[in-house]
This record gives C-alpha cells, structure tokens and sequence, in this order.
C-alpha cells in the first residue's frame, strides 16, 4: 500500500512539473506590474560597444500605464530601443503563444522559463525567452530574436525596491555597423582605422535611481517630444 | 625687426583684397549657419539614421560645436585660397608696385625684409583663421546653443560630452594655422621667383589641387607618394577629435609642417638674398 502510494505521489509530482501553465505565470507577472500606475526615474546609461565611444549619460524616464513613455536629459543620451525596459507589457504586446520550458536558477533566483511566440506577423518579434522569477513575479532575464535587428538580451537587477522594477538593466546585442555621412579627408587622416567586422556584439548598461511611483505624472508630459534643456 | 613686421603688416591691410577673406568668411558662416539652423535637423537625422533605428536619440547634437566642426571640415580646401591672395602678393606685390628698389636701398638687411615680409603673412594667417574660429563658434553659439558633438572617424562613432570639446577646437584651430601657415609659405615661395602676384596665387592652389587629387587616387603609385605630400597633413587637425588623441602622430604631422615652413621659407629667403633686382 505504501508503495502504492508512494508510486501515486511520484507520478502526481512529475505531472505537477509538467504543467505550469505558462499562461498564468505571464499573469502573474502583468498583474504584479500592475501595481504600478506610473513612474519616473532617472537613468545612468553607459555603451560598451566597439565602434562606438560615447560618455556616461543621464536621463529621466517617465512611465504610465499601459504604455506612455517620456524620456528627458540636460544634455545629449541615447538609449537602447529594444532594450529600452518600462514595463513588461511593452515585451507582451499583441497575441501570443506561451510554452513553458523548464525551470531555472538564474543569478539567484529561482525562474520559470517561458518562451513567447506571436501570433501576430507583423510584429518585429520572432520569438521571446522570458526568466520569471514566480515567487516574486518579477522579470529576470529576456532573450528576443527580432527580424530587423537580430537576437538581444535584457538582463534585469532588483533592488530592494517594493515595486517589480529593476535597478539595472544589463542590454546586449548585435550590433550592425553604423555608418554616419563623412568627410573623406578627415577619414584619411583618421588615427583609427581599424579593421572592425561589420557587425559586433554590443552592451548598454542602464542604472535606474530616484524612483518616484504612484504619485500622478500628467499625460502633458507624454505628449512633449523627448527634450532637452537647451544651453 | 618689430618696427619693420608692423610696417608689413600696415602693408597689408592697406590692400583692400586682404578683407575679401575675412568678408568670405563674415558672409559664407553665417550662411551655413542659418540654413544649418532650418534645415539642420534634416542633415543630422539623414547622418545618424542607421543608429537611430537602434538607438532612442534624446537631446540636441545640433550646436555650435556640430556646425563649427562641420565648417572647419567643408572650408579646409576653400581657405588656402584665401591665404594666397596675400601671401602671394608680399614679395610680388613689391615687384609690381616698383618698389622693391627702394625699400632694398634702405639700412636694412635683405634677411630682414624677407623675415618680416614672412613672419606678416603668418600673422596674416593666424588672424584669418581666428576670425573664422570667432565666427563659427561665437555666431553658432548665438544661434544653437552648446551641447555635445558626434564625430565619425575610421568607422568609429564618438560623441564628446560639453566640457570636453571647446579645447580640442583650441587645438584644432590652432593646427589648422600651421597648416594653412604651409600655404602661406609655398605661395610665399613662388612670390619671390616672379613679379605678379597672381602667378603665386594659381601655382600654389593648383599645387595644392593636384596633391589632394593624387592623395584621393587609390593607386599604390600614389599611396606611396602620399606621406611625402604636405596636403596630407593639412587635415590632421580631426585628429584633435579622436578617443584617445594619437600624440604621436599630431607631433609627426606638427613637425611635418613646420619642416616644410622652414624649408619652404629657407628656399624664399636664399631666393631673395640672390635675387638680382632688375625693376
């Protein structure tokens, strides 16, 4: 009998682990986020890619649900479009199918991997990887593969932050060359002709700091056009 | 010796055709500041269109810095001409007046008079291209602001942050002088060998035109000339916008130039103190 039961309790547990329903984890995590309304932070943005040498650059970053976004800077910044994270909304837009994979630890925490699948083609996303961490629905790691810019990753850091958003974001991607218009003989005379691969791999990191949530952020500041102040 | 570079240089802001490259250069700036002013949005855009279908763009790089390094850029060609309007006419010139006799029977060394005659046309050289430096920094600051500039140099994309631009183009402009202080030699040169100031003037531009031309040609011929060519060098002030700046190679291309203005103003003086005054 106990071996009967134990054979029960074993087959049951296996099944169990089989079946997460990826649906519900996706809910879980868009219901966390949902606690939040709005936002706003400021952003240290620090590029790591080989041809490309740009300063440290602070920003502010306004958020609404479900998807106002304003971004403003004293000075000049440039922040990644795909791994520009406000929400998890913005990676789970549209109809999709969600498969669950497995289970993983990933930088201490305890994920459910779900890969995501649009149903929509007209979408940039090929297929998504999404980390979740279910005791604390909170988005860890994101794996997208796009038709335009090809396969990125955003890698999500949580502080001590009561509300599901993250610290830092860690953004890598593929980078294809980027050209700007330029003089030939200022190209002649350059000191750094390398011979750079046409596409590199690249990382953007982004520190947030300052939180400001749930305390109102009218809808004027979202329809300004991402400013500047002007010296 | 002082007394006879301020006599020079009296000389040569009595000629009327010395303003044209200042009033070139009052006109043609802020013209291309203001159309930039418009229209500039436009050029940035088409520049950084392959980066801004990754990258969110926040922030104004449409300032004084972008316009002022864009003309330093576009009027490194169109300047020399300007310098040999004057510089070709300082030996010349006293040629075509009649006047070499007498400023020749005076007390003073024939060494001394080519120096001063030299050393004017540097000062010439200098002020023109700090009036352009004035112009294009001072009336873009007016009109856009400051903020950071994007440069592109050997595929490499560089933004400079505010406080680290205004004293690359201090540097910049200042290579610039040296640079343009070789044209000023080479029509200084060819102003000693004849009588008309007009014949330095197209030798010079055309000189310089034919070496740009030879450097442009991807040939191995000419790529093995090309270190040997003084236009070469002459854009070497963008090395002032690079991450990190090549110290190495900007005292290569300073001493460069300065070899080719001492050689060039060796060449004129020897020139001059031989010359036997027939007019």
């Amino acid at each position: 009998m106990k071996k009967v039961f134990l054979l029960y309790f074993l087959i049951t547990t296996i099944c169990f682990a089989q079946s997460k329903d990826p649906n519900v984890i996706i809910k879980n995590l868009k219901d966390t986020f949902q606690k939040v309304k709005d936002y706003s932070a400021d952003v240290d943005i620090k590029v790591d890619v080989t041809f490309l040498k740009v300063p440290e650059m602070k920003a502010k970053i306004y958020f609404k649900q479900p998807d106002k976004m304003h971004i403003e800077s004293d000075g000049f910044a440039m922040l990644p479009k795909d791994g520009l994270y406000t929400s998890p909304l913005s990676l789970l837009g549209g109809e999709f199918t969600a498969i669950y994979a497995k289970d993983e630890l990933f930088e201490g925490h305890n994920t459910s991997v779900v890969k995501i699948i649009p149903l929509n083609d007209k979408g940039d996303f090929i297929l998504s990887t999404l980390w979740i961490d279910q005791s604390e629905n909170l988005l860890c790691k994101v794996e997208s593969t796009t038709k335009t810019n090809g396969t990125f990753t955003i890698i999500l850091g949580y502080g001590n932050n009561k509300f599901p958003l993250p610290d830092n974001i860690e953004f890598s991607f593929n980078a294809v060359r980027l050209k700007l218009s330029h003089n030939s003989m200022e190209e002649e005379n350059s000191n750094n002709k390398k011979d750079n691969p046409d596409s590199s791999t690249g990382k953007v990191f982004l520190t947030y700091s300052n939180y400001v949530v749930n305390k109102g952020i009218p809808d004027s500041i979202f329809l300004k056009k991402a400013k500047t102040s002007k010296n | 010796m002082i007394k006879l570079i301020n006599i020079e240089l009296y000389k040569i802001f009595k000629k009327w055709r010395t303003y044209i490259g200042f009033i070139a250069i009052a006109i043609l700036v802020p013209v291309i500041e203001f159309a930039l002013q418009i229209e500039g949005h436009k050029s940035l855009d088409f520049m950084t269109r392959d980066l801004q279908q990754s990258f969110i763009f926040v922030g104004n790089l449409l300032n004084t810095y972008f316009v002022s390094y864009l003309i330093l850029n576009s009027l490194s060609v169109h300047i020399p001409f300007l310098i040999t309007l004057v510089a070709g006419d300082l030996l010349a010139g006293e040629a075509t007046a009649g006047t070499y006799r007498l400023i020749l029977t005076r007390p003073v060394s024939r060494m001394k008079i080519v120096s001063s005659k030299f050393i004017a046309g540097i000062i010439y050289t200098f002020l023109l291209i700090l009036w352009l430096a004035i112009v294009s920094l001072g009336l873009g600051y007016l009109l856009l602001g400051t903020g950071e500039l994007m440069v592109f140099r050997g595929g490499i994309i560089m933004v400079f942050a505010k406080n680290d631009i205004l004293w690359r183009f201090l540097l910049a402009y200042g290579f610039a002088v040296l640079s343009m202080g070789v044209v000023a030699s080479l029509a200084f040169l060819f102003s000693a060998l004849v009588e008309n100031a007009i014949g330095p003037i197209i030798t010079t531009m055309a000189i310089i035109i034919i070496f740009l031309i030879i450097s442009a040609i991807n040939v191995d011929l000419f790529q093995t000339i090309k270190p040997y060519l003084f236009t070469s060098y002459m854009g070497s002030w963008s090395m002032f916008f690079d991450k990190p700046i090549d110290t190495y190679e900007i005292v290569k291309s300073t001493l460069i130039m300065l070899g080719h203005i001492a050689g060039l103003f060796g060449l004129a003086s020897y020139i001059f103190y031989k010359k036997d005054i027939l007019t």
